[in-house]
């Protein structure tokens, strides 16, 4: 487990197996709703997270991949590409600054 | 790849990357299975990709799937597989009856072929369509090209912001 601040966090990534569809749809909502609090949000492959990321979201099942790619990473698991619960949560992390632990 | 900014890609060239001649309205599909190989054989026909590609949809859908919700999958390659892909480019292929996919309905397959972030923008006019419920419906069911053309790749204001 690592965590990070909410009010810390510049770069999050948004990862799956391609880096060429799933990651796409997930990170396109995200960067309009993080834009305002300076967040970059980008997609990649799960084996090529960029070393620079603060915190993964990837899907459940290839959180643990993740964590091997990106082992000093928060990296926390959604189920849904459209409107999953996880998504609200770390917009209200990063908006107060609270812990993300993943 | 290098990833890029989403925050870049607000504005692009849809058309070449879904043309009227991906858009296929009115299929059948027997299983998702027969839906995921009409969809590698569509993007293999348009030039987009190369075997094994196709064969690699399969794969990715065996290891996760790809249902997005709103009766909508996005069947893609692997990462192993990408540098079979041609051009970025993208199909639509939609399923009036209905597809069974793991419990869910799917209605619409938007086939991926991706080599760069040239398709960002349409899959972005997506995930915004499918928050709305109801320009999910219209999407669903398009009659014509133009319909799916149109809200897929024009930038539209979002009248709700």
């Amino acid at each position: 487990m690592t965590s990070i601040n909410g009010s810390d966090v510049r770069k999050l990534i948004i990862a799956c197996d391609a880096g060429m569809g799933s990651s796409v749809m997930v990170a396109a909502q995200l960067a309009k709703s993080l834009k305002k609090y300076s967040v970059r949000v980008e997609h990649s492959p799960v084996n090529t997270i960029p070393a620079d990321a603060d915190v993964v979201l990837c899907q459940q099942g290839l959180v643990a991949r993740a964590r091997r790619s990106a082992p000093d990473k928060v990296v926390l698991g959604f189920q849904m590409f459209i409107g999953d619960p996880l998504f609200g949560q770390v917009e209200a992390a990063i908006r107060d600054g609270a812990e993300l632990n993943g | 790849m290098v990833p890029s900014s989403m925050a870049d890609t607000a504005t692009g060239t849809g058309g070449a990357v879904l043309t009227a001649r991906a858009v296929r309205l009115g299929l059948r599909a027997t299983d998702k299975w027969d839906a995921i190989r009409q969809s590698g054989d569509l993007l293999r026909e348009i030039g987009a990709v190369e075997d094994p590609y196709p064969a690699s949809m399969r794969e990715r859908e065996r290891s996760i799937s790809t249902y997005l919700g709103e009766g909508f999958a996005i069947p893609h390659g692997t990462d192993e597989a990408r540098r079979h892909v041609l051009r970025t480019a993208l199909g639509f292929l939609q399923f009036p009856d209905g597809v069974d996919w793991d419990g869910n309905r799917v209605d619409v397959c938007v086939a991926i072929a991706a080599d760069g972030d040239e398709h960002i923008h349409v899959l972005s006019a997506l995930a915004k369509i499918l928050m709305d419920h109801e320009a999910a419906e219209k999407l669903r069911r398009a009659e014509d090209v133009d319909t799916v053309l149109a809200l897929l790749t024009t930038h539209r204001k979002d009248p709700t912001a």
